[in-house]
């Protein structure tokens, strides 16, 4: 989910100056990280060297995009309690990775050379066909969500500078691509330490504002419930069963997210991953006080008479910001924003062009020559097509963003996360269970979008391709057990033991 | 012994889950367990999978089993909780500033297991997770690989 409207004209001296020092120090990171860049493992996987802090940070600051800054807290402004099912599984969530993937993903980079997702799951099974399935959703996937995101921060750079969408599409394109390009994953993790930290900070301050702002919680509280005491119950204005599909999606989905998962390898020493979930999960916490905070101030404040109602749900932050905060606040967290989504894009933009130049080839039997160079043109490739995508069709990007969370998990969770834990899990399972997340999404998505058949409230298509997906690798796998035996290698299975 | 259990968790909660979403589909008003069905097998898969990470081959998942049955308790008393507890009023009372179903969702489901799992991996990690001789055999086994 993020943003897909336009945002209020932000152009003011200081929102604009904090917002190029912002894009100062990411240039600069951009620089640094060129010089260290000099093989394909530098530019995938950091040259597996990054510590412990600047991965749980880079995760983090991966894992939220704009939508925790302004989609999410609209979104708790229309709907309520129910819009913090989407993260409410936070808690669980990072914990939950660690013990499933983190520690098989990093020594599965020690056993072997992983530089991306679907390598894992071609190890694992030695199957080139599971590993180019898996590159293919995670292509289709990049491509939807790079465009949402690129657009979204189009409409950030055009609130900020007043530049015109266009420009803003380009313009945060060009920046994201000049430091993806030169310093590849090294740049991204870096910029995206500056930038989760940038993240956590301004979530954290405003947070302070949002309480006074509202009398205290209670306040908030009180203040709501004398007009709408539904809003505050527990699934908000959602269905219970609309609210709780949100946290299996979000929950179970998050360990089929590869911009995330990806990071792993990256780790210098897996011994650290010890403190990995506290850190993370703390981040990741801190972060979003904003999202929730600044939901349910407005709501407060537009009840109580002292905020006109907003014209559209997603005006509830930097509404909030320009009445509530100092103005430097307010540039901080709107350059939190531009941070939010360009993390996630250059994110996307490492795993597809590895997806591209590395999964692709190995799947059809054969090697690109040289990876940093293939991986550096398959990252402008794709960008230009994201940025193209994003300026041409506002109703197509609304329809390419919506499926690119349920893609991967549908695809992804099954196949690696399950996969990687049992070993009964079989080859034929996993292309099935691929197969069928791709097919499921894609269908009934295409459906949904054309209004042939409506879902009823709380149904959603991530959630049934997460489950059918899921249903077919357990099921396929217990029935070709037999006839597979023992087909996993040596190392690859004492990686699994461990 | 261990990850076969969870191995017949994740398959009785997917299948939970996917009832509930079929009973949704079929029905013209969302059936009454619906919710309830994708509560339970949502708390349960979240769980199970854990458990089947943790669980080492051979082995079982030793102290994790505490903050595990707590965090399922957890999860399923919060989500039950809120849904059978009283709708709220205007001068309904608040926990902690919140409405009481409110709270209990997100101060138990949303905040507590941040202090009980993100510990429990960190206290656990060098005797349930990864310790040196893990690492030797890995590195021996990579060296192994490499000869051959």
């Amino acid at each position: 989910m993020i943003q897909t409207t336009a945002l209020p004209p932000l152009a003011q001296p200081i929102i604009s100056a904090v917002a190029v020092g912002y894009f100062v120090v990411v240039a600069a990171i951009g620089i640094w990280a060129t010089r260290k860049t000099r093989t394909a493992s530098d530019f995938f996987v950091a040259g597996q060297g990054i510590g412990l802090w600047a991965l749980a940070i880079a995760s983090m600051a991966a894992t939220l995009s704009g939508f925790a800054f302004i989609g999410g807290p609209g979104l708790v402004y229309s709907v309520g309690i129910g819009a913090v099912f989407i993260i409410l599984p936070v808690s669980l969530t990072n914990a939950m990775g660690a013990w499933v993937l983190a520690k098989r993903m990093r020594l599965l980079a020690e056993v072997r050379d992983m530089i991306t997702v679907p390598d894992a799951i071609g190890a694992r099974y030695r199957s080139p066909l599971a590993q180019g399935l898996a590159a293919v959703a995670i292509l289709i996937a990049v491509v939807g969500y790079m465009a949402t995101n690129v657009l979204a921060l189009g409409l950030v750079i055009d609130a900020i500078f007043g530049v015109g969408l266009t420009w803003g599409i380009w313009i945060g394109t060009l920046i994201t691509l000049a430091y993806s390009v030169s310093g590849g994953i090294l740049a991204g993790v870096y910029t995206d330490v500056f930038q989760g930290s940038l993240m956590a900070l301004a979530s954290v301050l405003v947070f302070v504002y949002v309480l006074e702002a509202g009398s205290g919680l209670s306040g908030i509280s009180r203040t709501i419930l004398g007009a709408d005491p539904g809003f505050l119950g527990p699934w908000g204005k959602l269905t219970p069963l609309a609210a709780l599909s949100f946290f299996f999606v979000f929950g179970l989905g998050s360990l089929g997210q590869p911009h995330v998962v990806h990071k792993f390898y990256m780790l210098k020493d897996p011994r650290r991953l010890k403190w990995y979930p506290l850190i993370m999960t703390v981040a990741l916490f801190v972060t979003l006080l904003l999202y929730v905070g600044v939901g349910l101030a407005v709501k407060s404040l537009v009840v109580s008479g002292t905020m006109p109602a907003l014209g559209r749900p997603d005006d509830a932050t930097p509404t909030f910001l320009l009445r509530f905060t100092p103005l430097l606040l307010a540039a901080l967290v709107f350059s939190g924003v531009a941070a939010a989504i360009m993390s996630t894009v250059n994110s996307f933009m490492s795993i597809g062009a590895a997806a591209l130049t590395h999964d692709l080839p190995v799947a059809l039997g054969r090697r690109v020559g040289n990876e940093l160079r293939w991986g550096r043109i398959s990252t402008i490739v794709i960008s230009v097509v994201a940025a193209l995508v994003a300026q041409a069709s506002g109703t197509l990007v609304a329809f390419l963003g919506i499926f690119g969370w349920g893609l991967f998990a549908s695809t992804l969770v099954p196949a690696l996360a399950i996969g990687l834990n049992w070993q009964g899990a079989t080859r034929a399972g996993a292309i099935a269970s691929i197969a069928t997340g791709i097919v499921v999404t894609l269908v009934f998505e295409t459906l949904a979008y054309l209004k042939v058949y409506a879902f009823p409230a709380g149904v959603t298509v991530s959630g049934l391709s997460l489950v059918a997906s899921m249903l077919v690798f357990l099921v396929v796998s217990m029935l070709t057990r037999e006839s597979e035996g023992a087909a996993i290698d040596a190392d690859i299975r004492l990686v699994m033991e461990v | 012994m261990t990850r076969t259990i969870a191995l017949g968790a994740l398959l009785v909660s997917t299948l939970l889950i996917a009832a509930a979403y079929v009973g949704a589909l079929v029905a013209a008003v969302v059936p009454p367990w619906a919710p309830w069905a994708l509560m339970i097998g949502t708390s349960t898969i979240m769980l199970a999978t854990m458990v089947l990470g943790a669980s080492r081959a051979g082995g079982g998942i030793g102290r994790l089993a505490v903050p595990f049955v707590v965090m399922f308790g957890v999860l399923l008393v919060g989500f039950g909780a809120a849904l059978v507890m009283p709708v709220e009023t205007v001068n309904a009372p608040l926990w902690l500033g919140l409405p009481r179903r409110a709270a209990v969702i997100l101060y138990g489901v949303g905040v507590l297991p941040l202090f009980v799992l993100p510990i429990a991996y960190a206290v656990t990690f060098e005797s349930l997770t990864l310790n040196e001789a893990d690492l030797e055999r890995v590195r021996q086994m990579k060296a192994k690989r490499g000869v051959s």
